[in-house]
């Protein structure tokens, strides 16, 4: 029933973030309990497993915002909790300086993994997935041999004691709780950021990044910020690991424990957090469980990991997502309702016209565009039409900043927009959608439209990691707005379901929807047609044609010679880069070597 | 006939899960628990799986002769697989999971480091083999024991022998870049220097370096008289002797024992390059001058040859250090009882306790119970069952 | 002493550019980097330790079972983890997928195997010394594996379907080109070529487990460097890795030796993130 085109995400996956229902949060109340309740049933021996995978959280719940919402695959992670122990144990221990308080020791550790979470993770900004992950192993190797050969601080070989924590913390149970409680904050606080627009602008970047892009969200910027919360943690999880462990050695910090970080959270599935958290807690406790296997244990690990990719790359939060297995009406219809574009876009937009003037871009000695100029006003349906490799597509890329042109400019209300610069279209409302939808397949309807308004947030991420009042204005306002933007394309009654699950058509209305989030200026509108049904076209040109009327000028790139003329105030036909006509539909129509070339007469 | 390390690994754990069933009619007594964190797999479990063959056997032999005053030995086992976060899981299990009396382990330093420290704030008696030095200190941990050599002991052993027996004076030292490798060269160093001898040469390198011809070739130049290698990476310590033999290079290799193992023999390139390579190795467990080992040893490899354990994949030592720690708890236990305090304090006026491996004695200021005496150098060539000749210089001793 | 470094740098690095051309054959028929290029090397090592030493096979039949292996180990890793994710090639799922069989075999061969490096037979009954086979085995099966993938790329009607399917996947299958098969024939190649690393290296990095992970790091060097698909630039790099290698080894000692080789390498990728080769340009509207 729902096709699925081929460059879209497939597998399917819980979405923790959202509504805030209290079906979310009760798997994570129970645990809470559990984990509260823990030595009322369990023996000391378990405590310290469930010390360790308190730990172990502490630092694979920062690096799920990398891995499993950001999906940058640093498999190496293990360097940043090589650091944390390091630091907290010889600030702690007083190896080189007089020693100072564990706490003080662990904060410590904390700041260096964030300073070093980001030189770990810049590379990420340069480099393509695979070359990333193998950086990432490197610099593992690194921080090892280096507190290897570093004796003088870090005892070399034979190693550094752990920070001892204070009393309550420092008998078993006091020191589970210390973990637990960190844990249980670090938890809280990822749970903000992916019920944020920092979250949902992360999974973008992983599954959409042109979308994320033309949204206005700066990739760097924001793996920057992720780096540094991802380091810190990891940091202080390093800090708790070196007091778990007693005393420290380079032995401890292997790449299989680096890759059990990495697998728990793949398991538990991408963009959630209840799965890695289970996924890791899994990883932890069960060679504790099966001791005889327990040779094979990373074996079995890699076993489950290659089991999840190729049978349920939704992982453990897929088969706890009951929500998304409801079956979906069959014949539903998209029904518009322009009527309450007003009350999202607002007042009128005066930002002036864009113009291209004498835009020229060849690939490779192949014109793409040659000396174009175009000017779109505000309020006004601007169809651009011609046959393949005729340099519509490519116009359109050179407006939203995909493309630098070789000669010439494009302008808005007379300011050039700078070249390549793609993240700034947003903030000038300018917004687009794509030839193929560009969507969250794992996210739901809402939340992908809610991406589109990622820039209008104030609250900073440190605002959402702890959800202070303008973090909650902020959601509050996205979602209203989301909401508004589905009622308008009509697709609202969708709006909870996950958006890999929705039929090719109704993509094409979220993306627009997504679009309309920015209160757009101009729209460019990539082939919006394309896969529509008769009655689903004249629905969407009825769409843009009112919201044109609110003052947005559209650019329409089309094959659909039908809709163009339907509702263009103005046509441009290109052939091999350059302008063939410009005018009315009506002057288009007889233009004969338009109607020679491909109205067919 | 020979035991694998799987089948040794199995074995270990069928005898966790036997041991509550078997024998019912003896068990009536409740069974003494005692801790055991070998290391069976893994990439440094060689020593684990040699002292293991040891350990069961002694646990074995005690019940069948009717356990510590009618009360059988439970072992209950934890495979650290050569990785201190199992060994910390490990240790907790033992001392909270269950309430074992005592705890032999773990087997390897990087293993011990963390669990050391743990078990001294649970209260439980340890005996451990590893040879770190900090790793028994009778102040901090007052019930951690040690019965085996310190690494002051072995280098102390080795470096005599290349200075006063040997009367080399340059001489080159040289460790892989683990932990263990990288501790050693840097505590020698001096200690090497104080006996008069002049360290031309010393280096950490990759053990995964294949070609160690321009390193051989530095110490060459240095001047060096002697290679010291300390390292328990077969492949690492069979280049450093095969590069010697290429270069026809005459000087002795004086160092770990792991020089003289089955694994590094089976690396070499040619039998004869094993000549002139010295390996520590203990006393007790060598052939004598008249080629014999001593009275107690050559009894103890006759119930290994009854018992069909292999001893040609292993060395001596390891079963031997395995076979006698059971013993050495069952003494304590039996002579004074199972509580900590008093197997501590029995320990504590230990005195010369006849093991195969050796004689142990602690104090209560002196938890390294391992005799300098008895740390020797050996020929590496003159392996036959696990166990060597003395190196020459030792034979009128 | 210099002749020394250069010799075995150069044998290293020639089993390192091997691994990398290894890395390319599959990435050319896929687009996927797999982590399991360093595994062909260690099974080609432990597969010819297995049959010469252990099973007394004679040694051109124990080489060509090794190949054999290596060629299967490469078509199961088509099958098993390369293909039921090619349909989402943009989540970079096969990351994930050739790890988890990389780290299987691995673990498997740990623990079936042996934790200790093993014996390799010496190939040819020559005298020891100088240029030995240890050091010119690899250059060999370097030289030999270029110039027959070039041979076979340039001469042969299956080459050119090769190349077409690295150039541009989609249009080959279009122009009618059995894709798939072609695919599980480069990843046989592949692996026939990593396991050739690893019986010619034999003498150099022994039969031993944890030479897979050495190798599919040292081995992606290449190509990071070469730039992807670029056999050329993978030999040239990793030939300059081995020296380079070998020379820090030598002046800054082992512990700092891997840390200059891997702060080097990243710093050179970051500098020049399509290798020094140069880029390729990539539509991605």
């Amino acid at each position: 029933m729902t096709e699925i085109p081929e460059t879209q995400p497939s597998p399917p996956r819980a979405s923790f973030f959202g509504s805030g229902a209290f079906s979310h949060v009760l798997p994570f109340l129970i645990l809470l309990a559990i984990g509260i309740a823990l030595p009322l049933f369990a023996g000391g021996y378990w405590g310290v497993i469930a010390q360790r995978a308190c730990v172990y959280w502490v630092l694979a719940a920062g690096l799920n915002l990398l891995v499993g919402f950001a999906g940058q695959l640093a498999i190496g992670w293990v360097a940043l909790l090589t650091l944390g122990a390091y630091t907290s144990s010889v600030l702690a221990t007083g190896n080189v300086l007089p020693p100072i308080h564990p706490y003080l020791a662990l904060a410590v550790a904390g700041a260096v993994g964030a300073v070093f979470g980001v030189i770990v993770g810049l590379p990420a900004l340069r480099l393509r997935t695979f070359y990333f992950a193998i950086t990432t192993l490197g610099f593992a190797t690194i921080v090892t041999q280096i507190a290897l050969a570093w004796t003088s601080v870090t005892g070399g070989g034979v190693g550094v004691q752990g920070p001892v924590l204070p009393p309550p913390f420092d008998s078993q149970w006091g020191f589970y709780y210390f973990c637990f409680g960190i844990a249980a904050v670090c938890t809280w606080m990822t749970m903000n950021v992916a019920a944020s627009r920092f979250g949902r602008a992360l999974t973008a970047i992983r599954d959409a990044e042109v979308a994320a892009e033309a949204s206005g969200i700066s990739k760097p910027g924001l793996l920057v910020t992720v780096f540094l919360f991802s380091g810190a943690v990891a940091g202080v999880a390093g800090g708790l690991f070196a007091s778990l462990q007693s005393y420290i050695t380079p032995d401890a910090f292997t790449i299989e424990l680096s890759v059990l970080f990495f697998i728990g959270i793949l398991i538990g599935g991408r963009g959630s957090v209840l799965g890695p958290l289970l996924g890791t807690i899994l990883l932890t406790v069960l060679p504790e469980l099966a001791a005889p296997l327990v040779a094979w244990s990373t074996f079995l690990y890699a076993t489950l990991l290659l089991v999840i990719v190729l049978a349920m790359p939704g992982g453990i939060a897929d088969l706890l997502d009951f929500k998304n297995r409801r079956p979906l009406q069959s014949n539903r219809a998209i029904v518009p309702r322009p009527e309450l574009l007003p009350r999202l876009l607002g007042e009128h937009r005066n930002s002036g016209k864009l113009t291209l003037e004498d835009v020229a871009l060849n690939f490779g000695g192949v014109h793409a565009i040659d000396g174009l100029d175009l000017t779109i006003n505000p309020g006004e349906v601007h169809g651009l039409i011609g046959p393949n490799g005729s340099g519509k597509t490519t116009t359109l890329n050179v407006i939203s900043g995909y493309y630098a042109p070789q000669r010439g400019t494009a302008k808005l209300g007379g300011e050039v927009l700078p070249a390549l610069a793609r993240h700034t279209r947003a903030q000038m409302r300018i917004a687009r959608t794509f030839q193929t939808p560009r969507l969250v397949g794992e996210a739901s309807v809402l939340e992908n439209v809610m991406i589109g308004g990622t820039i209008d947030g104030q609250g900073t991420f440190a605002e959402s990691l702890i959800s202070l009042p303008r973090h909650r204005r902020d959601e509050a306002m996205l979602r209203e707005n989301a909401t508004l933007a589905l009622s308008i394309v009509g697709l609202e009654r969708l709006a909870a379901v996950r958006t890999d699950r929705l039929q090719h058509s109704e993509l094409r209305f979220v993306e627009i929807a997504r679009a309309l989030m920015l209160r757009p200026a101009f729209l460019l509108l990539d082939e919006p047609a394309a896969g529509l049904s008769a009655e689903e076209i004249r629905r969407l040109g009825a769409l843009v044609v009112e919201i044109a009327k609110t003052g947005t000028g559209v650019l329409l790139v089309e094959h659909h010679a039908d809709l163009i003329f339907d509702i263009c105030h103005q046509v441009t036909v290109l052939n091999l880069g350059k302008k063939l006509a410009a005018g009315t539909p009506a002057e288009i129509r007889s233009h004969r070597e338009v109607v020679n070339a491909y109205l067919g007469g | 006939m020979s035991m694998t390390r799987r089948q040794a690994l199995t074995s270990a754990s069928a005898a966790v899960l036997a041991s509550g069933i078997a024998k019912p009619a003896i068990a009536q007594k409740s069974p003494i628990q005692i801790g055991y964190l070998p290391a069976l797999t893994g990439p440094s479990s060689s020593t684990g799986v040699g002292i293991n063959r040891g350990v069961q056997m002694a646990v074995e032999e005690i019940n069948k002769a009717g356990g510590i005053d009618g009360r059988q030995i439970e072992l209950i086992s934890r495979d650290t697989q050569s990785d201190p976060t199992k060994a910390v899981n490990g240790a907790a299990e033992l001392t909270r999971g269950h309430k074992v009396s005592v705890v032999f382990g773990p087997v390897n330093s990087g293993e011990a480091i963390p669990v050391v420290p743990l078990l001294a704030k649970a209260n439980i008696p340890q005996l451990h083999p590893c040879w770190v030095d900090q790793l028994a200190d009778a102040k901090k941990y007052p019930l951690c024991f040690r019965n085996g050599p310190t690494n002051q002991q072995i280098g102390g052993a080795a470096n005599r022998y290349v200075v006063d027996v040997l009367k080399k004076k340059k001489v080159a030292i040289v460790s892989d870049t683990t932990g263990y490798g990288t501790a050693s060269v840097n505590a020698y160093v001096p200690m090497l220097k104080q006996i008069g001898a002049d360290v031309v040469y010393q280096a950490h390198v990759d053990a995964a370096n294949p070609d160690l011809k321009p390193e051989i070739l530095r110490m060459q130049a240095a001047g060096a008289e002697a290679i010291m290698p300390w390292s328990v990476n077969a492949g690492f310590l069979s280049r450093i002797i095969n590069t010697r033999g290429q270069l026809a290079w005459d000087v002795p290799i004086c160092g770990q024992t792991t020089l003289g193992s089955g694994q590094t023999k089976a690396l070499l390139e040619k039998p004869e390059y094993w000549a002139k390579v010295y390996p520590n190795n203990f006393r007790p467990v060598c052939y004598g001058p008249d080629g014999k080992l001593p009275e107690r040893t050559r009894a103890f490899v006759d119930k290994l040859r009854a018992a069909k354990i292999d001893m040609s994949d292993t060395l001596l030592w390891w079963i031997a250090v395995g076979y006698d720690t059971p013993y050495l708890i069952a003494d304590a236990i039996k002579n004074s009882g199972p509580e900590a305090e008093k197997i501590v304090a029995h320990w504590n006026t230990l005195k010369d306790y006849p093991g195969i491996y050796g004689e142990y004695s602690f104090t209560p200021d002196e938890h390294n119970g391992y005799p300098d005496r008895q740390v020797v150098m050996v020929e590496a060539n003159s392996l036959k069952d696990g166990a060597f000749n003395l190196a020459p210089g030792y034979g009128g001793a | 002493m210099l002749q020394s470094i250069v010799l075995s740098g150069l044998a290293i690095g020639s089993v390192y550019a091997l691994i990398g051309v290894a890395y390319n054959v599959m990435y050319s028929a896929s687009r996927v980097f797999s982590f399991t290029a360093g595994t062909l090397g260690m099974i080609g090592g432990i597969l010819g330790s297995l049959f010469i030493l252990r099973m007394g096979l004679p040694i051109w039949l124990g080489f060509v079972l090794a190949l054999a292996g290596g060629a299967l180990f490469g078509v199961v890793t088509e099958i098993l983890a390369v293909r039921p994710v090619l349909k989402s090639l943009d989540q970079h799922l096969y990351v994930l997928s050739t790890l988890a069989l990389a780290l299987m075999t691995q673990q498997f061969a740990a623990i079936e195997w042996s934790t200790e490096p093993q014996p390799f037979p010496r190939i040819f009954d020559l005298p020891r010394g100088g240029f030995d086979q240890t050091f010119w085995l690899p250059m060999l099966a370097c030289v030999v594996t270029i110039v027959g993938l070039e041979l076979l790329y340039r001469h042969t009607l299956v080459g050119h379907a090769f190349l077409a399917i690295a150039e541009d996947n989609y249009a080959a299958r279009a122009l009618g080109l059995p894709e798939r098969n072609l695919r599980i024939a480069s990843f046989a190649i592949a692996g026939a070529i990593g396991a050739l690393a690893g019986f010619a290296g034999g003498q150099l990095l022994l039969a031993f487990f944890a030479n897979a992970p050495l190798l599919t790091f040292y081995g992606f060097v290449p190509v990071a460097l070469g730039g992807m698909g670029n056999n050329r630039g993978a030999v040239a790099a990793g030939l300059i890795l081995g020296l380079f290698q070998q020379a820090a080894n030598f002046l800054v000692g082992g512990i700092f030796a891997s840390v200059a080789v891997f702060a080097a390498f990243i710093f050179v990728l970051l500098a020049f993130p399509d290798g020094l080769a140069g880029p390729s340009t990539q539509r991605r509207v």
